[in-house]
C-alpha cells in the first residue's frame, strides 16, 4: 500500500498517510463502513446525492467535536440532496453516544474500525496512530470527487467556508481557499 | 489464525473467536495495547503484580459499563500489588472520557484498536464484529495464567464472585477451591 509523507502533522510531528492521493476529478473509491447500529454502509447507499465526507481522528476530542457540530449547523442551510458524513475510527457505540449528546441529526456518523476501508481507499490512514487524518472530500451526484481538503495540522480545524463554497456553487470555476480545488477537471 | 466456535454468543447468535484457547497453568502471552494517552503498554509493565484482565466489547454499552464500575468498587480493597485492567476496542479518547465520567480510578483502561494484539493472543477477538468478547483472565506474579472465564452470552455480566474469589486466593497464594462456579482455575504446581 502506498505511503505518503508531507501531507499532514499531528501536534507538530510529521505523519505518514497510507493509501493513494485522491485528486479532484477522480472517480470516488468505494468504501465499506458501519453505522451506529453496526450495519454496513457503502458509497452506493448515497447514490444520486452530493456527499460531504469529513474524516476525523476521534469525535471524543475537542477539535473534531467542534468541527462536526459546525457542519451540523451549516448543513441545515444545504439542500436535502446534500448528505454530510463523518468517518472515524470511533466505535459505533461511541458515535451513537456522541450524536445523542451533541444533538447531531444532519450529520451521519460512520465507523471505519472494522476494515479501515475508507481510510485506505481515500489515503487518510495515519500510519503512526491508526487513526484517520482530518480531511474533507466533496463527492458529486455522479460519484466524482469535486473537492479535497487535507488539513495540514490534524489538531487544527478545517477551512469550512471553502468546503461550503465547493458544495453550493453548481459549477465552480476558480480555486477556493485551502488545499482544495474546485472545477479543476 | 485459529478460529473457535461454541464459546460465546452475541444476543443469542453464535459468534466465532479468533486466536488460541489459552490453557490455565501456562505462561501468559505478551500483548501490545495503548493507554488513554496513546502510550504503549505491554505485559511487562505489570511485572511482579497479580493481574485481573477484563475484556469487553465496548465501554460505551451498558453491560460493560456496569461490569467495570463493579470491578472498580471491588478494586478499592485490593492491595497495590493487584492491578485491574479493562481492554476493549474503544479508542483511547473514549476510554479517557468514560473513566473521568464514571469516576474510575481503580481500573486501568487499555485500547487494543491499533494492533488487535491482546485480542488475537488471548483468543477473544469476535470475527463477525471485530470486537473483544467478554472474558476475564487472572495472571499471577510469575505471569502464569491462573484463571479464565469466558462469558457465554456477551450481553450478560460475568460471574463476579467467581472471578474475585479466584483473584483473592491466587494473589494471597492461599488454597484455591478446586472447582469454581464459573471459569477454569489452575491450582498451582
Amino acid at each position: 500500500m502506498q505511503e505518503r509523507t508531507g501531507v499532514t502533522k499531528f501536534s507538530g510531528n510529521p505523519m505518514t498517510l497510507i493509501g493513494p492521493e485522491i485528486k479532484v476529478g477522480d472517480k470516488a473509491p468505494d468504501f465499506k463502513v458501519v453505522d451506529n447500529d453496526l450495519q454496513p454502509v457503502t458509497l452506493d447507499d448515497f447514490k444520486g446525492k452530493t456527499k460531504i465526507i469529513c474524516t476525523v481522528p476521534s469525535l471524543d476530542t475537542p477539535v473534531c467535536d467542534t468541527e462536526i457540530r459546525r457542519f451540523n449547523q451549516e448543513a441545515v442551510n444545504l439542500s436535502p440532496d446534500v448528505v454530510v458524513l463523518t468517518v472515524s475510527m470511533d466505535l459505533p457505540f461511541a458515535q451513537k453516544r456522541w450524536c445523542a449528546g451533541a444533538g447531531i441529526e444532519r450529520v451521519k456518523t460512520l465507523s471505519d474500525y472494522q476494515e479501515l476501508s475508507f481510510a485506505a481507499n481515500y489515503g487518510v490512514l495515519i500510519k503512526e496512530l491508526k487513526l484517520l487524518s482530518r480531511s474533507i472530500f466533496v463527492v458529486d451526484t455522479e460519484d466524482v470527487i469535486r473537492y479535497v481538503q487535507h488539513v495540514p495540522e490534524v489538531t487544527d480545524e478545517p477551512d469550512y467556508s471553502a468546503v461550503l463554497a465547493a458544495v453550493t456553487s453548481d459549477i465552480p470555476t476558480k480555486e477556493v481557499p485551502g488545499d482544495g480545488f474546485c472545477g479543476a477537471y | 489464525m485459529q478460529e473457535r466456535s461454541g464459546v460465546t454468543r452475541f444476543n443469542g447468535n453464535p459468534v466465532t473467536l479468533i486466536g488460541p484457547d489459552l490453557t490455565i497453568g501456562y505462561k501468559a502471552p505478551d500483548f501490545r495495547v495503548v493507554d488513554n494517552d496513546l502510550q504503549l503498554v505491554t505485559l511487562d509493565d505489570f511485572k511482579g503484580q497479580t493481574k485481573i484482565i477484563c475484556t469487553v466489547p465496548s465501554l460505551d454499552t451498558p453491560v460493560c459499563d456496569a461490569e467495570i464500575r463493579r470491578f472498580n468498587q471491588e478494586a478499592v480493597v485490593f492491595k497495590s500489588d493487584i492491578v485491574v485492567l479493562a481492554i476493549s476496542m474503544d479508542l483511547p479518547f473514549a476510554q479517557k472520557r468514560w473513566c473521568s465520567g464514571a469516576g474510575i480510578e481503580g481500573v486501568k483502561t487499555l485500547s487494543d484498536y491499533q494492533e488487535l494484539s491482546f485480542a488475537a493472543a488471548y483468543g477473544v477477538l469476535i470475527k463477525e464484529l471485530k470486537l473483544l468478547s467478554r472474558s476475564i483472565f487472572v495472571i499471577d506474579t510469575e505471569d502464569v495464567v491462573r484463571y479464565i472465564q469466558h462469558v457465554s452470552e456477551i450481553t450478560d455480566e460475568p460471574d463476579y464472585s467467581a472471578a474475585l474469589a479466584a483473584l483473592i486466593c491466587i494473589s494471597k497464594q492461599n488454597q484455591c477451591p478446586a472447582r469454581m462456579p464459573a471459569g477454569r482455575i489452575y491450582l498451582g504446581p
